[in-house]
């Protein structure tokens, strides 16, 4: 953000410099104090000045740890093959499955899946790369750490967090911030339909249904996340649909109506009708988002 | 005459402008450095994410308010940081945003300034819950920071003195 304000204002008093010097006509008009108050209105109105209202959301590697610890079990063949990762040619879909491999990752890692994970990680940084962010997996120590490391999953798990962070901090020093809502919501689908898919395959399990229904509550930010103005030519229209068709029928559920209706409710329990209708719009939506 | 004055004036905004970018690239510089400090007070929490927020101190009050997830069977803890702060602010921590009239306090604290602050989930909770009979857990918590007025400031100007920022760092218990 710093860095294309300063560009543009540069630009400007490059402009007026050479518009200054040149020409044979006596410059009748020329008002510095307009071009003063312009360069400092651009970094104290758009620059250090955060929301009134704003949100943290988790990192994959949290994400995928909750579900474990909620019961999930690892299903071999279930996340999205890295060798998708060619197919994605457009933008949206670039951004999307890089958040999806990013949940495969971690969901790869913390199941002790190492291998798996390393193909991941291969798959995100050639996405990165499309999606300009090459920068974060440039250095090929990511790898070399990643080999060296393979058999220990608290290093490996140190490394994905190294990962998380410097895609963090090179967002936010090139006003990417808006972006990573659509990385996360590739990330939260994904993770979503690993639970839902566990959830229906190995029997039923009361804390992989309750953590679903908690990560619900993050679809709100992220839908709002979707809508910062700044992502508006990446035609999200379609995503931002079926989210928001899923936090519609999320909240029109029985049970979600008199969980928030009983103050003294602990954990929202979906009846299985409800757990299935759910399951069938996040797999809808995951089939889309990997299909490119 | 005219245009050697022009040009004096011109090359006075660029300098104005190079001073304000190098100002504001130190104090970005500072805030990277502080950062590495909030997270070196996470341990044993395992990183999860920061969020900086930034503020200009004006003449009346402000609140700038940040939510944070919270999910079962895990433990936070939250590392603020107020070393880019030219004026302390206050923090406090509620159960509902601040639109909500009747939410709960759970943690105020100020002396922020200067200082690094650590917060974890486990106090808020037990706050919570004394608070609030019949409750389980928080499932969110809503940091508020309440940013003072300063008599004098420059609203729509601010200038460096006035800039401040809160790095806030998250970390969950493995």
């Amino acid at each position: 953000m710093t860095k294309r304000r300063i560009k543009v204002a540069t630009m400007a008093i490059s402009a007026s410099l050479l518009l200054g010097s040149c020409g044979n006509s006596e410059p009748e008009d020329v008002n510095t104090v307009d071009l003063t108050d312009t360069l400092t209105e651009e970094f104290d109105v758009d620059l250090f000045e955060s929301p009134e209202m704003d949100y943290h959301l988790p990192s994959p590697l949290q994400v995928a740890s909750i579900f474990k610890k909620s019961g999930l079990e690892y299903n071999s063949g279930v996340t999205n093959p890295a060798d998708n990762a060619g197919n994605y040619s457009a933008e949206l879909s670039q951004m999307l499955n890089f958040g999806v491999y990013s949940a495969d990752m971690a969901y790869c890692v913390l199941n002790e899946q190492a291998n798996e994970g390393r193909i991941y990680l291969g798959a995100i940084s050639s996405l990165a790369g499309e999606i300009g962010m090459e920068a974060v997996f440039a250095n090929e120590d990511l790898m070399d750490r990643f080999d060296a490391n393979i058999e220990n999953k608290d290093s490996i798990e140190i490394l994905m967090i190294d990962i998380h962070e410097r895609t963090e901090e090179y967002m936010e020093e090139n006003d990417m911030q808006h972006s990573s809502a659509v990385h996360f919501a590739g990330a939260w689908t994904e993770g979503m339909y690993l639970g839902v898919f566990d959830y229906e395959n190995n029997g039923g399990k009361d804390g992989l249904g309750a953590q679903i229904t908690e990560q619900m509550a993050i679809l709100g930010n992220i839908i709002k996340g979707l809508k910062d103005p700044r992502n508006d030519g990446m035609e999200l229209g379609w995503v931002i649909t079926d989210l928001e068709a899923i936090q519609s029928k999320f909240d029109g559920f029985a049970s979600v109506t008199s969980y928030y209706e009983d103050e003294t409710a602990e954990e929202l329990v979906l009846s299985d009708n409800e757990y299935s209708e759910l399951g069938e719009l996040i797999k809808a939506l995951r089939t889309k988002i990997i299909n490119g | 005459m005219k245009k050697t004055l022009s040009l004096l004036a011109i090359l006075g905004v660029a300098f104005v402008f190079a001073q304000t970018a190098s100002n504001l690239t130190e104090f970005k510089e500072n805030i990277s450095k502080q950062k590495v400090e909030a997270k070196k007070e996470l341990k044993p929490f395992r990183y999860d994410g920061s969020k900086v927020t930034y503020f200009n101190f004006k003449t009346y009050k402000q609140v700038k308010e940040v939510e944070i997830y919270l999910f079962n069977n895990t433990d936070y803890r939250f590392s603020f940081n107020g070393k880019s702060l030219p004026n302390d602010v206050n923090i406090k921590i509620y159960d509902e945003d601040k639109t909500v009239s009747d939410r709960i306090l759970l943690k105020e604290t100020s002396g922020i300034k200067g200082a690094n602050i650590i917060i974890e989930s486990s106090e808020l909770n037990k706050t919570y819950q004394s608070k609030k009979s019949g409750s389980s857990r928080l499932k969110r918590v809503f940091v508020d920071y309440e940013i003072p007025g300063v008599p004098g400031a420059q609203n729509k100007k601010p200038t460096m003195k006035e800039r401040g920022a809160v790095i806030l760092v998250m970390g969950y218990k493995n």
